[in-house]
C-alpha cells in the first residue's frame, strides 16, 4: 500500500476555520509561557533557596558552640566559605544554562540544553548531600574524640545510627528529586532518547 | 519591541497559522489541549521573533519553532478524552467542496498519526507538508542519512496503523 492517497487527502486538506484573529494572536503572544523550561528554571530556583535556607531552621549560634566543644568550628567555618562559593558557580551555570535554551534551535539540540540545565541542579543536589555527609563524618569522628571514655560497643552503635540517619535522608531527597523532575521530563527524555537512537544507527 | 515589528510579526502569523493548527491537531487531542498548545508557540514565535533576522522563510521558521514547541516543551494534559470527542475535534475545519472519500482518509490519516511518537510524527509531518530532507535533518538536528532511515521506518509504521 502507498501512502499517495493519503498524501493528497492532506494536500486537499481544508483550511481550519477557527482562524485567529490578530487581536487574539496578540493577546496570546503577551500571554505568560507555561513550558517546561519555564517550571525547570522555577523547581530549580526553589531548590538551591530549599537546601540553602535550611541553615534557617538550625540556630547556628548554638550549632557553632556544639562545633566549638568537639574542636569543629574552623573546620565548618571555612568549609562553609567553600560551600557558598560552590553555590554561586552552581547558580550561575544554572542560569546561564537556562538563558542559552532556545527554541530556535534544532529539536535535538534544544533538547540536549534543556537537559544539561536539570542537570546542573542534580549535580547541586549531589553537591549539598556530600557536603551533609563529610560534615555529618566530621562530626561524629570529633565526638568520638572527645568522648574517650566510650566503649568500642557504644562507638559501634554511634557510627550504626550517624549512617543509618544520612542514608534515610540521602534517600529520602533522591525520591523527592526524582519525583519531580520524573513528572516534568518524562516525555522529553523518551523523545530525546528516540533521536538519539537514529544517531547511532550508522 | 518596536510598532512596526509587531504588526509585521502579528500579518506573517495571521497568514500562516495553518502550519500551527494542524501541528496541534496532531500533538493534542482535544481543543482545550489545541489552544494551550496554540498559545505556547504564540508566545514562543513572539519571544524570538526579534533574533528571526528574515534569512529564512518566515514558515520555515515557524515549523521549528512550533514542532519544537510541541516536541520538547509543551506538557501534555493528562485529562481522557473520549473517541469520539477526537473525532469531532478533528473535523472542525471547512468540508465544503470537499471530496467525501477524501474527508475520511483525512479522518484516518490523523488519527493513524496521532498512535505515532512524537518524533515519528514530526518526521510525518514534514514529508506530508513537502519539506526537503535537508530541511528535516536541520529541524531535528539529525543527519541526513539518519533522518531517511528514521523516514522509512515512520512511514511503514504508518501504513500498518493505517491497513492493520
Amino acid at each position: 500500500m502507498d501512502l499517495d492517497k493519503y498524501k493528497k487527502a492532506w494536500d486537499n486538506q481544508p483550511e481550519e476555520t477557527d482562524t485567529v484573529s490578530k487581536v487574539d494572536i496578540y493577546k496570546m503572544a503577551h500571554s505568560r509561557s507555561s513550558s517546561i523550561v519555564k517550571w525547570i528554571f522555577i523547581i530549580g530556583i526553589l531548590e538551591f533557596i530549599l537546601l540553602n535556607s535550611m541553615y534557617f531552621f538550625v540556630d547556628m549560634d548554638e550549632a557553632n558552640k556544639e562545633y566549638e566543644k568537639i574542636g569543629l568550628g574552623k573546620f565548618v567555618f571555612y568549609s562553609q566559605i567553600i560551600a557558598y562559593v560552590i553555590l554561586f558557580y552552581f547558580l550561575m551555570k544554572f542560569y546561564l544554562n537556562y538563558k542559552r535554551i532556545s527554541v530556535t534551535d534544532s529539536t535535538k539540540q534544544l533538547m540536549a540544553k534543556i537537559v544539561k540545565t536539570r542537570k546542573t541542579v542534580k549535580y547541586y543536589v549531589l553537591f549539598n548531600l556530600s557536603y551533609l555527609f563529610i560534615i555529618a563524618v566530621a562530626v561524629a569522628v570529633a565526638t568520638l574524640k572527645s568522648h574517650p571514655e566510650f566503649t568500642n560497643e557504644k562507638t559501634l552503635v554511634f557510627i550504626i545510627i550517624t549512617a543509618i540517619i544520612s542514608l534515610i535522608m540521602l534517600v529520602l531527597l533522591w525520591l523527592f528529586y526524582q519525583l519531580v523532575y520524573g513528572i516534568l521530563l518524562r516525555k522529553l527524555n523518551k523523545n530525546y532518547k528516540e533521536l538519539s537512537k537514529v544517531d547511532n544507527l550508522k | 519591541m518596536n510598532k512596526e515589528l509587531e504588526n509585521k510579526f502579528l500579518s506573517d502569523f495571521e497568514a500562516n497559522q495553518n502550519i500551527v493548527h494542524k501541528i496541534c491537531r496532531l500533538y493534542t487531542t482535544n481543543q482545550d489541549a489545541h489552544n494551550d498548545l496554540f498559545q505556547e508557540v504564540t508566545i514562543q514565535l513572539w519571544k524570538n521573533y526579534s533574533k528571526f533576522r528574515g534569512e529564512a522563510k518566515f514558515s520555515t521558521w515557524m515549523y521549528r519553532v512550533a514542532l519544537n514547541t510541541a516536541i520538547s516543551l509543551y506538557r501534555k494534559s493528562t485529562r481522557t478524552v473520549k473517541t469520539q470527542d477526537i473525532n469531532d475535534y478533528t473535523f472542525k475545519i471547512k468540508t465544503v467542496d470537499y471530496d467525501e472519500t477524501e474527508e475520511l482518509q483525512l479522518k484516518a490519516l490523523y488519527n493513524a498519526i496521532r498512535k505515532l511518537n512524537d518524533i515519528d510524527k514530526a518526521l510525518i509531518f514534514l514529508y506530508l507538508e513537502d519539506k526537503p530532507y535537508k530541511e528535516i535533518s536541520a529541524t531535528l538536528g539529525i543527519s541526513e542519512v539518519n533522518a531517511r532511515v528514521k523516514m522509512n521506518r515512520a512511514k511503514e509504521k504508518l501504513k500498518k496503523i493505517l491497513n492493520p
